[in-house]
């Protein structure tokens, strides 16, 4: 009788694990009429955006009689979000809606037929100029073709202690050049300069990536993309000169260092820069408010084609949507969070990348308001993460090794042929 | 009661006798590790000679990924680092495992107790261990590690281990050995309590020392044991993923790169899920070589003495009849 249970346990499993594997896309329910979307996302749980989402989404709900459903499956994780869509992707089970880059994979999606066209789709339904121009043009690729739709709008900036700053007379760089100085006067008197998380590698690619955009915007990187440039040449050596220059100011340790302890060295004034961007308001109000911390835009350099208010501004991942599953139930609600959005997310203190007033009766901070006024003065050229740009192998290459440059335990040459070599191994 | 009994045993018996029954009782079982086991194994050795990004149909390409992966530096670094990793993670489970299986014999009392919290660590999470031993080896805060050092006046000893490249590799393969000390420990002490005492007592009676006892007696007898344990024990070590990856997911650079770690990232991060599948291949190979090679060290020329006389009974036998 035990092992007939047990078999019927055991074929129960299997059953089920098969179930889960074939699980579909948009089920019509057995009553019917219920739509039910899923949105595979990989935001912050509870962060703004998606309160935000899901406010909307039940609003919609609502408003449709509770015959429609949205279904938030969320990983924060970008890497494991960015595995499991893979694999869902190459099992042919795409979600309805799902967060991705303008990268090459993304573009892949697009060259399949498998993305919705959002430029098209927005100016069709007279919503395209509702955006801030920078938010959307980061989405496009290189060909002015845009598949994602922003959420959020961000400008990135290095946070100072100003305390430590004055104790040695050092003073905001103007120029990338001063930068370098003022790290090396901190590093001499025993301050550790610049604290960075290197398990994201992304933060560290920030400092591959901008010299290169002083010296030719994001020229450079697309250049470097298609095999016309080397990472050898004049500029990509600037590059990597720079990141080695600037690695020897990073914390000890900081390839094993992750987000929260190189935030955390920062605020309790354990290192004097942290590079991070507006999304961590939050983090520094306090301390900005005392007066104690501040914070300076990508520094200039001399004859460089992108000015002062040029630097990274993006409207961070994208929201796409599936080609097969985008009918006019979908096309509706893609409207109603366009129409919606901005408000609510705004209230939370965050920057919109749909244009909005503010709402007025809620109290924004000082900080929070200059920061919008900085978006709003930013200029044409924006610093575009290199991440977007490569294909997905050079990308993991270069990531890999860049952390071994900056810790100076990888030659530049070296460097330069890894990154040459994948490229062109991965060029079609 | 005893007409019952009997009854219920000739049932039993039945079932035992009945061939059908095996098969229906086995088949959920065996389909179970069909599926979970076997058609990944021939997937990835399909997708192997295959060129796929994730999207579309995969093109068949031969053997072009196994030429690429014998060309690929970054295989053999992590061929090499894997090995490393091994005869680490090896020595320290099995070595620590089995002394302490030896000590626990000589306990006599809270034996319980201490297997208990012994094999705990085998029962937490990995990413928890992860975690745990991402702040032993920190330096910011300091770290358990680096704090230990200072207090023994060896600061300069005292570095980041996950970033520096000379440590790196150390340091992910020894959380992976200590976890599963406990599992050995437990494992050896069944073994070595199981032996009959009769064997050692006569050797204690003729004038044997412990150490004696121990080397010429109790280990050769629990040599299966030993071989099993070796065997889970290094294809587990050669499979190793979870933990290097949690704690540096490879680098920095490829210093602590392991075989499934990089096949992980070519399948997953580099969208090469053709050229992934040939790394799974290989580690697939590797272990069995390991395991066959393990097996034939294990047979000593006495057990292939047996084994021969055994086959030569048995012929010996079938040509009687």
């Amino acid at each position: 009788m035990k092992r007939r249970i047990l078999s019927l346990v055991l074929a129960g499993v299997m059953l089920t694990s098969l179930l889960v594997g074939c699980g579909s896309n948009k089920e019509e329910s057995k009553d019917g009429d219920v739509t039910k979307v899923t949105w595979f996302t990989s935001r912050p749980v509870d962060g703004a955006i998606d309160q935000t989402m899901r406010q909307i989404a039940d609003e919609y709900s609502k408003e449709k009689g509770g015959k429609w459903e949205i279904e938030i499956e969320t990983t924060a994780d970008r890497p494991s979000y960015l595995q499991k869509l893979k694999t869902l992707i190459a099992g042919g089970n795409m979600p309805d809606i799902i967060d991705i880059d303008a990268d090459p994979y993304c573009q892949e999606l697009v060259d399949a037929g498998m993305l919705v066209d959002v430029k098209q789709f927005l100016e069709e339904n007279d919503r395209y100029d509702k955006f801030y121009p920078i938010a959307l043009k980061y989405q496009e690729f290189t060909d002015g073709s845009m598949y994602t739709l922003p959420l959020e709008y961000h400008v990135e900036m290095t946070w100072y202690n100003k305390e430590i700053f004055e104790k040695y007379n050092l003073s905001a760089p103007k120029t990338m050049d001063e930068w370098l100085e003022v790290c090396k006067v901190l590093k001499e008197n025993g301050v550790t300069p610049i604290s960075v998380d290197g398990i994201d590698r992304w933060p560290v690619q920030r400092y591959l990536a901008m010299m290169p955009f002083r010296e030719a915007g994001n020229d450079y990187i697309i250049e470097l993309r298609d095999g016309k440039e080397s990472m050898g040449s004049e500029t990509g050596m600037k590059a990597v000169n720079f990141l080695k220059d600037m690695g020897q100011y990073f914390n000890d340790g900081f390839a094993a260092t992750d987000y929260a302890t190189a935030q955390n060295m920062f605020l309790e004034g354990k290192s004097a820069m942290y590079y991070i961007g507006d999304w961590e308001i939050a983090a520094m109000q306090d301390l900005y408010d005392q007066g104690k911390i501040d914070y300076f835009y990508l520094p200039t350099a001399e004859g460089a084609k992108t000015g002062a208010n040029e630097f990274c501004v993006n409207s961070g991942i994208g929201m796409a949507f599936n080609a097969e599953t985008f009918d006019e139930k979908t096309k509706d609600f893609a409207l109603y969070i366009i129409d919606n959005y901005a408000k609510l997310f705004a209230e939370k203190q965050q920057m919109s990348p749909i244009k909005t007033e503010l709402p007025e009766d809620v109290e924004f901070s000082d900080l929070y308001l200059r920061i919008r006024e900085d978006m709003e003065g930013t200029g044409e050229h924006f610093l575009k993460p290199w991440d977007t740009y490569l294909d997905a192998d050079t990308n993991t290459i270069m990531q890999d090794n860049m952390l071994l440059l900056a810790s100076g335990d990888m030659s530049a040459d070296e460097f330069v042929k890894l990154v040459d070599d994948s490229i062109a191994a991965n060029k079609k | 009661m005893k007409a019952e009994d009997a009854k219920g045993m000739d049932i039993n018996m039945g079932i035992i006798q009945n061939k059908k029954a095996y098969a229906v009782f086995l088949l959920p079982a065996l389909i179970f590790y069909i599926f979970a086991v076997f058609y990944p194994i021939e997937e990835s050795i399909r997708l192997s000679f295959m060129k796929w990004n994730g999207i579309g149909a995969p093109k068949f390409v031969g053997l072009e990924n196994y030429a690429a992966m014998f060309k690929d530096k970054v295989f053999y670094t992590a061929l090499i680092n894997n090995l490393v990793y091994l005869v680490i993670v090896v020595v320290i489970q099995l070595s620590v495992g089995l002394l302490f299986a030896i000590l626990l014999t000589y306990m006599k009392k809270r034996v319980t107790l201490v297997k208990t919290l012994y094999y705990i660590p085998c029962i937490v999470t990995t990413v928890a261990i992860a975690q745990l031993f991402r702040s032993i080896y920190s330096t910011e805060p300091l770290g358990l590690l680096n704090q230990f050092l200072a207090g023994v006046g060896l600061e300069h000893a005292a570095t980041s281990w996950l970033a520096n490249v000379k440590t790196v590799l150390a340091a992910v393969s020894v959380p992976e050995g200590w976890r599963f000390i406990g599992m050995y420990m437990v494992i050896f002490y069944a073994a070595l309590v199981s032996l009959d005492p009769s064997v050692y007592e006569a050797a204690k009676i003729d004038g044997a020392s412990e150490l004696q006892i121990l080397f010429k007696i109790k280990i050769p007898l629990i040599k299966e044991i030993l071989l099993l344990t070796l065997t889970m024990c290094l294809t587990g070590a050669l499979r190793g993923f979870d933990i290097p990856f949690l704690l540096t997911a490879g680098g920095p650079g490829n210093a602590s790169e392991m075989m499934s770690t990089y096949m992980y990232k070519k399948a997953f991060s580099s969208n090469q899920y053709g050229y992934g599948s040939a790394l799974a291949v290989f580690i697939i190979i590797e272990s069995i070589i390991v395991v066959y090679l393990l097996r034939k060290a294990f047979t000593t020329r006495e057990d292939r003495e047996i084994k021969q006389m055994e086959k030569v009974q048995r012929k010996q036998r079938r040509s009687g009849k």
